[in-house]
Parts: C-alpha cells; sequence; structure tokens
C-alpha cells in the first residue's frame, strides 16, 4: 500500500517536492485548508481508507476504529522489544499532554506480543491513550505495515492523510501544526495557519 | 548503513585472503564427525502467582537426524494433571502440553529429555549418493512463513546477492547468501531473547541487527527464495564449545538462557549441510577480546567451518514455524523454543523471568 503511496507522491510532486511542498492534498480540501508545510518525514498518505478494525484494548475491552471518528486520528504500529518505538511512546505521551482537550485521539496498537509483556511495558511506563492489541498480525497486515513503528494519521472523517514507517518526536513544534491542520476547521489554531487566498 | 557494512566486509575479506598461512592457523575450528556425546536437559517451570486455568508447554527435542542427533527418553514429574505429547502436524516437532488443575497452589514441572549428539562436517568437495528431497519435504522447506515470506524484498534481495557473483548452481548460491548475511547483517545484544526473525521488516527497513532468530531466518528465507531448500533448527547450547569459542557453547550447567537456532541448506550430492551465520557474527561480538573485526583469525575461523560444519554441543528441538500451542487460544508462534506457559488464560513472558520462573539444566552424561 505504502509502496504504491510513495509512487504517487513521486508522481505528483516529485522526490524533492515531498520533503518541502505544502500541505495540499493532506488536509480537508483546497478551499478550507490552512497552508501548513509537513514535516519531511511525514508522507503525504492519499490512497484507500484503511479497513476498519475491532481490537481488544490492555483491560480486554473491545475497541471500534469507527469509534474514534470525529477526532484527528493517529494509529501507531510499535512492539516494546523495539528500541525506537520506546522513546517515541514518550513523545507520543508529550503529544497527548498538549493537545488534552483538542480534537486528536491516539491508538497505539501493539504488533504480536503476549498480553502480559504489553501491560508490563505501560505499568512502567503509563500513557493516558488507548494502547490495543493486535495479537495475530491481522490488523497490521491489513494496513500493510511491515516496519515498526509505522504511525498513520487519519482526518476526522478517518480518511488517509499522514503516514511515517520509522519513529519521530510528536512533540515538535512542527509536527504538531501538521496535526492542527487536519483538525475540523472551527478546532484549527488560527494564529499557527495562514488561509488560503 | 548496508553498503556501507557490505564494502567494508569485502575489503576485509579480501585482506583476510592476503593473511599468511600462519595467522590461518591459530584457531583450529575443526569439528569432525567422532564420539556421541550424551546429555540430559532438565527444563523446570514453576507458575508463581497462580491463577485461573493454567497450563504449559515445553519444545521437546524433535529432530531425528541418524548422523548428529538421537533423541533418548523423555520423563517428567510434578504436579499436572494432564500431560501429553503432542506433534505438530506440519513440522512435527514434538511439544509437552501440560495441565494444572484450577486452585493449585504450586504448580511445578519438571521434564528431562536424554538427547545423543556429535560434531557434523561435510566435504562439499565431495559429492557423493544422497537421496533427494521428497515433494513434500520440499516444498515445505521452500514456501515461506508468517515471518519469512520468499516473495517481495526477501526475492529481491536475495535475486541481487546470487546475481552479484553470477552463482549457478546450488552450492554457489548458498555460500553468496551465507556471505552476504556473515557481511552485512550484525549481532545486536539487547535483543530480546534470540530475536523475532521478521524477515521481510528486517529487509524493508535495512536494519540488519538481532539474533539468530534473525540472522540465520534471514539466511533461511533468502535462500528459500533462490529456489534452495533450506530450514531453521530451533534448540539450546548445552555443553561448552571443545575448539576455545567461549561464544559458541554453553558457559556452565546452567542453560536457561542458551537458546540457539541454527540452519541448514540442502544441496544435491551432501544432504542437509549444516551453516550457521549468525555465529559468525556471535564470535565478532562476544568472542575475548568481544567485538573482533571481520578479519581476526579466530572469525576467519568460524566463518570458514560454519559453512558445512557445526559442533555437536547444541541440541535441536525442531524446525517449526507459526506453531499452535494446543488448547490455547493465543495466536500461533513464529517458533517454539522456549517454554510457554498460561496463567489465568494469558500467555506467560517466557523472557521475563520475574514472573515466568523456569531453568534449564544440561548435564553431559557417559555413553552407556
Amino acid at each position: 500500500m505504502r509502496q504504491s503511496a510513495t509512487k504517487l507522491i513521486v508522481t505528483l510532486f516529485g522526490a524533492a517536492c515531498v520533503l518541502a511542498c505544502p500541505l495540499m492534498s493532506a488536509t480537508a480540501g483546497p478551499s478550507e485548508a490552512p497552508q501548513t508545510t509537513i514535516p519531511s518525514a511525514l508522507k503525504i498518505w492519499s490512497e484507500r481508507e484503511q479497513s476498519p478494525f475491532l481490537l481488544d484494548d490492555l483491560h480486554g475491552d473491545r475497541r471500534d476504529l469507527q469509534a474514534f471518528a470525529g477526532k484527528v486520528l493517529l494509529v501507531h504500529f510499535f512492539a516494546t522489544w523495539c528500541e525506537p518505538c520506546v522513546s517515541e511512546m514518550a513523545s507520543l505521551q508529550r503529544l497527548a499532554t498538549t493537545t488534552r482537550g483538542k480534537p486528536l485521539a491516539i491508538l497505539a496498537v501493539d504488533v504480536a506480543e503476549v498480553d502480559l509483556r504489553v501491560r508490563a511495558f505501560f505499568e512502567k511506563q503509563p500513557v493516558d491513550f488507548t494502547v490495543l492489541l493486535d495479537r495475530d498480525r491481522a490488523v497490521s497486515k491489513s494496513w500493510d505495515v511491515t516496519a515498526l513503528p509505522t504511525t498513520f494519521v487519519l482526518d476526522a472523517d478517518l480518511a488517509p492523510k499522514l503516514f511515517i514507517e520509522g519513529d519521530l518526536d510528536w512533540s515538535r513544534p512542527d509536527v504538531l501544526a501538521a496535526i492542527e491542520s487536519l483538525y475540523p476547521a472551527a478546532d484549527r489554531p488560527r494564529e499557527k495557519t495562514t488561509s488560503r487566498e | 548503513m548496508q553498503r556501507r557494512e557490505f564494502l567494508k566486509g569485502t575489503a576485509f575479506l579480501s585482506l583476510a585472503a592476503a593473511l599468511p598461512g600462519s595467522a590461518w592457523a591459530e584457531v583450529a575450528f575443526a569439528p569432525k564427525p567422532g564420539a556421541w556425546r550424551v546429555v540430559d536437559l532438565v527444563t523446570n517451570i514453576t507458575i508463581e502467582k497462580p491463577d485461573g486455568k493454567m497450563q504449559a508447554w515445553l519444545p521437546l527435542p524433535s529432530v531425528a537426524e541418524s548422523e548428529w542427533i538421537r533423541n533418548g527418553e523423555t520423563t517428567w514429574t510434578g504436579n499436572t494433571v494432564s500431560a501429553t505429547r503432542v506433534r505438530d502436524p506440519k513440522y512435527g516437532a514434538e511439544i509437552l502440553h501440560v495441565t494444572w488443575k484450577e486452585g493449585e497452589a504450586a504448580p511445578v514441572l519438571e521434564v528431562t529429555s536424554r538427547v545423543e549428539i556429535r560434531d557434523r562436517a561435510i566435504d562439499l568437495s565431495k559429492p557423493g549418493k544422497v537421496a533427494p528431497l521428497s515433494d513434500v519435504e520440499r516444498k515445505l522447506n521452500l514456501e515461506g512463513t508468517a515471518l519469512i515470506p520468499v516473495d517481495g524484498i526477501v526475492k529481491q534481495t536475495s535475486d541481487k546477492i546470487v546475481a552479484a557473483v553470477d552463482a549457478k548452481s546450488d552450492v554457489e548460491k548458498a555460500r553468496a547468501i551465507y556471505d552476504w548475511v556473515v557481511e552485512n547483517t550484525v549481532r545486536v545484544a539487547a535483543t530480546r531473547g534470540c530475536g523475532i526473525g521478521d524477515v521481510a521488516a528486517m529487509l524493508k527497513t535495512g536494519n540488519l541487527g538481532g539474533k539468530c532468530a534473525d540472522l540465520n531466518a534471514l539466511y533461511v528465507g533468502l535462500t528459500r527464495a533462490a529456489g534452495v531448500p533450506a530450514r531453521d533448527l530451533y534448540g539450546i547450547r548445552v555443553i561448552p564449545s571443545q575448539f576455545g569459542y567461549k561464544s559458541l557453547g554453553a558457559g556452565s550447567a546452567n542453560v536457561t538462557k542458551a537458546q540457539h537456532c541454527r540452519a541448514e541448506v540442502f544441496l544435491e550430492g551432501f544432504g542437509w549441510v549444516p551453516t550457521d551465520p549468525a555465529d559468525v557474527r556471535k564470535v565478532m561480538l562476544e568472542e575475548p577480546p568481544t567485538n573482533l573485526a571481520i578479519n581476526d583469525p579466530k572469525v576467519i575461523a568460524a566463518r570458514k567451518t560454519l559453512f558445512g560444519a557445526w559442533e555437536g554441543n547444541w541440541i535441536a528441538y525442531n524446525t517449526a514455524h507459526d506453531v499452535a500451542l494446543p488448547g490455547s487460544t493465543h495466536p500461533r508462534l513464529g517458533f517454539l523454543m522456549y517454554p510457554q506457559a498460561e496463567r489465568a488464560s494469558l500467555l506467560l513472558d517466557c523472557h521475563d523471568p520475574d514472573n515466568f520462573k523456569y531453568a534449564l539444566t544440561a548435564k553431559e552424561v557417559k555413553a552407556s
């Protein structure tokens, strides 16, 4: 899926442009989108919508992806054995703290690990957001996740917008700005964006 | 980084070729089939904080190859209410599945397996008459697994490796891939257990670090993708190396953390040929004084030997992938090399000694 997405990016913008061009297709629509620069690490993801899923959370409750519609959503695939994932989890928590009360939700999806290992990990490093268990890799496979960590950013309609393979400091101001640009119009911080003419 | 490592490895290889004969002779790593050694491998499990339904699964030595491993009797004691030897239908891996009654205050189990092992060495310059693999065996050892696909980036990488040296025969292909894995991967001490073995992710990210379950799985995947049957053998080191390699043998009778997987490739005229590129990287990282260069005589000797030979100081459990634990709802495991147990229907973390206590000891006994 993301190989195709990469091809699409190259076709439309050229590889160099991807690193520098303003956020256009990653926003809700040209007429209403603010002009925000995407951090180079985040790639535009404009392919088909990903498969919905139902997964258990750390407490054994079934969680539905669709229930998070209405908020910008980060779906973050990780594992506790993955070294970069550990430091990235701390930055996701900083993002969660910074955006408290904003229309942003974070779903951390652990891939193919023993429940007790994941629970032990979050007992030592608690987070405010939801942690889900993809025990048999079914969801990560259907989302074409081939490397950890991988994170997808969906808009409030759960439409695909951005993705990154590899770790990222989610508390960086430019990353936060890119996420805020996807908020429903009423929630966008005006002072940080410039409306397009 | 990959390319840099590859170039570095190549440069070192050239340098190694120019070393005087005396440098090569410094290390004699020459396993040869000889006397059988008899080992009792004992596994003890204790389920702490017992709760609800409790069961455990232990891999039993179930690779039977008359040239180098003979499995003897397995016995067990404990307070289980059931103990059943189960065989994985696809790979033949044998598993001891035990259950305890709910409310058992101190669930314990001790399993002892006697195994006979000896060195292996195949002279790849002298092909002989060896029965080919059956169609079923050939298919099994060429196909992909959940974590070791043989298409996509694995196939592309394999094709590049083979083409780069214009390898034509299966021996040449298997050797080229062995050299590539040795030169391009790295052993990472921080990897939990023996690694995951997610071969496609390794190639896609370019992170070719890990331990034996990663590095030898990469070898097996690339070799299968080249059309040459190969397999991982999941097992455990049980006695020290007789050739002075501290890193390639059990450090003591306590082998709780000595799990190790090796690999084999099936070559016409030779049969199953032992190989272990992951152990070459282990020698580089761990053999005193540690962090050896690829042209260190100890590394050169290990690299030369571990394509075609290995030391009989290790017991193979099985060659299985995607293993279902009978009686458990947990998804299939990538491989079964560690004891597994459930408490209150939740699988325990086999790499968390604080919460899942087990111990393995190995003792060499005199052959009767």
